[in-house]
């Protein structure tokens, strides 16, 4: 397929690098941004994105959380856009009837706005604006320290995040992934504005971010409106720090058991695997949907269809470091967890011995394709996929994903599971309620 | 692409595009051709919701609904479930959440794969046999997920909060857990083929399909399938009477809660055809709708760091359910949190919007209502709601300007008539000390 031209305003200011499924690359000359189009006509609405190079794994102790902290703080104020003006970002997003949020995880940090066409300069421009003019006041981390501390004080409330928050502690030593995306609670407490303001002039740079633009609208007309907005800004003075730290490989099994009052035990048991441009990454996500998704999935016909379990998620993490391969379970009060675990071993251990048909991959292969279709509905889903894999990898991983999820064979699921699926790489959680469930 | 692949920017009317069959046994049909991607989305509804079960039976809707999948005449649970889950099809009926009325159905396939899924629709619709082992197990699970959302503050606080304000056998009344498990536990197959008999039928079934499909053939298509159902039950909706203002509060202790969750609750004069349900929105948009903006969240998260979410919002299904405010606290806060609640809420009803919180509000809704309907499975849903109340397809061609309409005279009487500061059951569930 032939591309369309590059159009003359954008040559000016933009080089054309390239282009697959549709997605079209450009980068600023003026400071390294990359943009990423993609046209999607399906409605007059776009999304436009900004996915920052930065996540969980860039912290240390002292200062985990700060990311996600930074990212709430992103939305009290920056130089054109502050709530003291009345023109607080969210207000004015709110306004157009945007849907808008930002997120933050292990690899990066998001900022996402889905608004009607004629708006997207508004998205263009709050982002631009939040890229270096973030005020980043003291009196406005204060309040908002307490808002993220009740997000950390929710999380603790359940007992899925618990388990996931230990299994990463307990699986990583050395790898930042070792602590939660939330941070620790002393370290949200105690972090200063000026630290947080540290990590926004290390890492808030266009040479370390990716914009995006999903949806209705004209290629000149949005390479002018970024070019426009984002071409001022200049690059980074030094070089963004990259992440060294390497886990080493796990030398036996681990396990460890959080006990709080409660009605239903929950089992983790988590496997470490792979980083997500790995070779074997889609074979490990076909795996997952063999072994966790939907009725006929296997875990899900020997644990709930058994009645040991009440469900049963199946997490093959996909992250820019070697990460995990996870599932998880609430027990069924009156079984004994020991007897889920057990279970969960034993369908584990017969995909290795025994592999997976053929029909079962070809389910498997089929339901990702599907789901990389259905994401196409809507502008702010492609975008979410997209940013995940910007973050983890790069965009042309999006665009490969199909294809190579659709070479994977029976054969390679046998060779994944029979490499990855150790006992010496596990890590086991439980979570036991500490009274008896009530009569 | 057809004229109306391009949707909602709109040069054509919803009414005009949206083609609509109704069949002899009163089955409404509505599809609506987009063909940007190759999908399909379904969504629908059948009046067997828990208002039409017994007062201490409410539970025959949600597990009827539940187990109309778990195996028809042709074929078991297994057998269906392989047939859409090899293909990354999908459909679900569920009975719950705060429509009393409605069982939801919602479906979703590619393109190529509509006919097999229609064919499993109707199946189950149609033939369901609610097998004995299969209803054993689904017992043995809801127990277990009764137990587990014991566990959960924001359940307990909203459940308490439910049964101070409505009576027993009142359709938002929640009864206790053990009672409910003890229900759990003795319903029988007998009951959910009797409830099944009464309540499911083609009168009162509506579906709207969306995406890439011919409409005259899948129209066709849903006539084969659907048109020798029987009628089944008449459209009519019993509606329970008013209810008092229960005001008060209580507190539900739990252990080891880092955060509590707070609910403040009324009974509030609100059905979704209400001529003033419009201008009760704009006006609850003002006060609770965002954390992030509105003058609840400004307050007591922006402002006073208190909560990490707060949201009010009216229950305005066919039924005048509550209008709750909700937020989470680290339980020592609760008592500034509720306080600064309360104060924002009279000072709301009293002095009313600002004119420009009511056209930004205008401005956000008629926005919302174009990103919304930017995906198969938001127009879908849009244009069932519109039916299921009997707004009618056109009611999504009129929206934005109906609400534009609003003026803030209106939107302050409606809600200070349905809202009163001193009306409201305060339930905070979480780790208190005695």
């Amino acid at each position: 397929m032939s591309s369309p031209p590059v159009p003359e305003i954008a040559a000016a200011a933009f080089d054309f690098v390239s282009e697959k499924a549709g997605i079209r690359e450009f980068r600023l000359r003026s400071n390294g941004l990359k943009l990423l189009l993609l046209s999607n006509t399906v409605a007059p609405v776009a999304t436009f994105a900004v996915v920052y190079h930065v996540g969980s794994r860039n912290e240390a102790v002292g200062h985990t959380g700060a990311t996600h902290l930074l990212e709430h703080l992103m939305f009290k104020g920056t130089a054109e856009y502050d709530r003291e003006k009345g023109t607080a970002v969210a207000a004015v997003l709110e306004a157009l009837g945007a849907r808008f949020n930002a997120t933050t995880s292990f690899d990066r940090t998001n900022y996402y706005e889905t608004v009607p066409s004629d708006s997207i300069e508004i998205a263009v421009r709050i982002e631009a604006s939040r890229m270096r003019g973030a005020l980043l006041r003291d009196s406005d981390r204060v309040p908002e320290m307490t808002v993220v501390r009740n997000e950390y004080e929710r999380g603790e409330n359940s007992p899925f995040q618990v388990l996931y928050k230990e299994t990463f502690a307990t699986a990583f030593r050395e790898h930042p992934y070792h602590h939660p995306t939330i941070g620790w609670r002393a370290d949200i407490e105690g972090v200063s504005t000026d630290r947080l303001k540290e990590f926004y002039d290390v890492f808030y740079h266009p040479n370390n971010a990716t914009a995006m633009l999903i949806g209705d609208f004209e290629e000149e007309k949005a390479l002018a409106i970024v070019g426009r907005h984002f071409g001022p800004i200049p690059s980074s003075a030094r070089p963004i720090p990259p992440v060294y730290t390497v886990e080493p490989p796990q030398e036996g099994e681990r396990r460890f058991i959080v006990r709080r009052t409660g009605q239903i035990a929950w089992i983790a048991l988590s496997w470490r695997s792979v980083e997500a441009g790995h070779p074997d990454t889609p074979a490990l996500s076909v795996l997952g949907n063999i072994l966790g998704v939907g009725l006929t999935a296997r875990l899900h016909l020997a644990l709930v269809e058994e009645s040991l379990a009440l469900s049963v998620t199946v997490v093959p993490w996909q992250l820019r470091d070697p990460a995990l391969f996870s599932v998880f379970a609430p027990v069924r009060p009156g079984v004994e967890p020991g007897v889920v675990e057990a279970r969960i071993r034993r369908e584990i251990a017969r995909v290795a011995s025994e592999g997976v048909t053929e029909e079962e991959a070809k389910k498997a292969r089929t339901q990702i394709e599907a789901e990389v279709i259905f994401d196409r509905d809507s502008t702010d889903q492609v975008a979410a996929s997209l940013s995940e894999a910007i973050a983890v990898a790069d965009w042309e991983w999006y665009a490969d994903y199909p294809d190579q999820v659709g070479r994977v064979t029976a054969e390679d699921l046998r060779r994944v599971a029979t490499t990855y699926f150790r006992d010496d790489a596990l890590t086991v959680g439980l979570y036991l309620p500490k009274e008896s469930p009530a009569a | 692409m057809t004229p109306a692949s391009r949707l909602p920017g709109r040069r054509v009317s919803f009414d005009e595009s949206v083609r609509r069959r109704t069949l002899g046994n009163g089955a409404r049909l509505f599809v609506l051709e987009n063909r940007f991607n190759p999908t399909v989305a379904i969504s629908g509804s059948l009046n067997a919701g828990s208002l039409f079960a017994p007062p201490d039976r409410r539970l025959l809707a949600s597990v009827t609904a539940g187990e109309l999948a778990k195996g028809t005449a042709r074929r078991t649970k297994l057998q269906i479930a392989e047939e859409l889950e090899s293909r990354g099809a999908s459909l679900s009926f569920s009975a719950g959440g705060g429509d009393p009325v409605g069982v939801d159905i919602g479906a979703a396939s590619l393109s190529r794969d509509l006919e097999v899924l229609l064919d499993v629709l109707a199946e189950v619709l149609l033939s369901p046999v609610f097998p004995e082992e299969e209803l054993e197990k689904e017992r043995m699970r809801l127990v277990g997920v009764l137990r587990e959302q014991q566990d959960q503050t924001s359940v307990r606080a909203f459940e308490a909060a439910s049964r101070r304000i409505y009576p027993r056998g009142h359709p938002f009344h929640r009864r206790r857990v053990e009672e409910r498990i003890a229900a759990v536990e003795s319903v029988s197959r007998d009951e959910l083929l009797r409830f099944y008999e009464d309540r499911y039928g083609a009168e009162t079934l509506l579906l709207v399909l969306v995406g890439d499909v011919d409409s005259e053939k899948i129209l066709d298509g849903l006539e084969r399938r659907l048109g020798s159902w029987k009628r089944g039950p008449s459209p009519e909706i019993p509606r329970p009477g008013p209810v008092p203002a229960a005001p008060g509060s209580e507190t539900v202790r739990m252990p080891d809660k880092a955060s509590a969750d707070v609910v403040l609750a009324q009974p509030a004069d609100l059905v979704r055809q209400d001529p003033e349900y419009i201008a009760c929105i704009l006006a609850n948009s003002a006060l609770g709708q965002s954390s992030l903006t509105s003058r609840l969240g400004v307050r007591v998260r922006d402002t006073e760091g208190l909560t990490y979410g707060i949201h009010s919002g009216f229950s305005a299904t066919y039924l005048a359910g509550p209008f709750a405010v909700s937020l989470t606290v680290k339980p020592e806060s609760r008592d500034a949190a509720v306080a600064a609640t309360l104060e924002e809420i009279t000072r709301f009803r009293r002095d009313g919007m600002t004119g420009t919180e009511l056209t930004d509000e205008q401005s956000s809704h008629v926005g919302r209502f174009k990103v919304d309907l930017a995906s198969n499975g938001g127009i879908a849903h849009a244009i069932d709601a519109s039916v299921y109340y009997g707004l009618g397809v056109s009611y999504l061609d009129e929206y934005p300007s109906l609400v534009r309409a609003v003026t803030k005279e209106q939107a302050d009487a409606a809600f200070a008539k349905r809202v009163d500061p001193d009306q409201f059951t305060i339930v905070s569930a979480g780790s208190f000390p005695s």
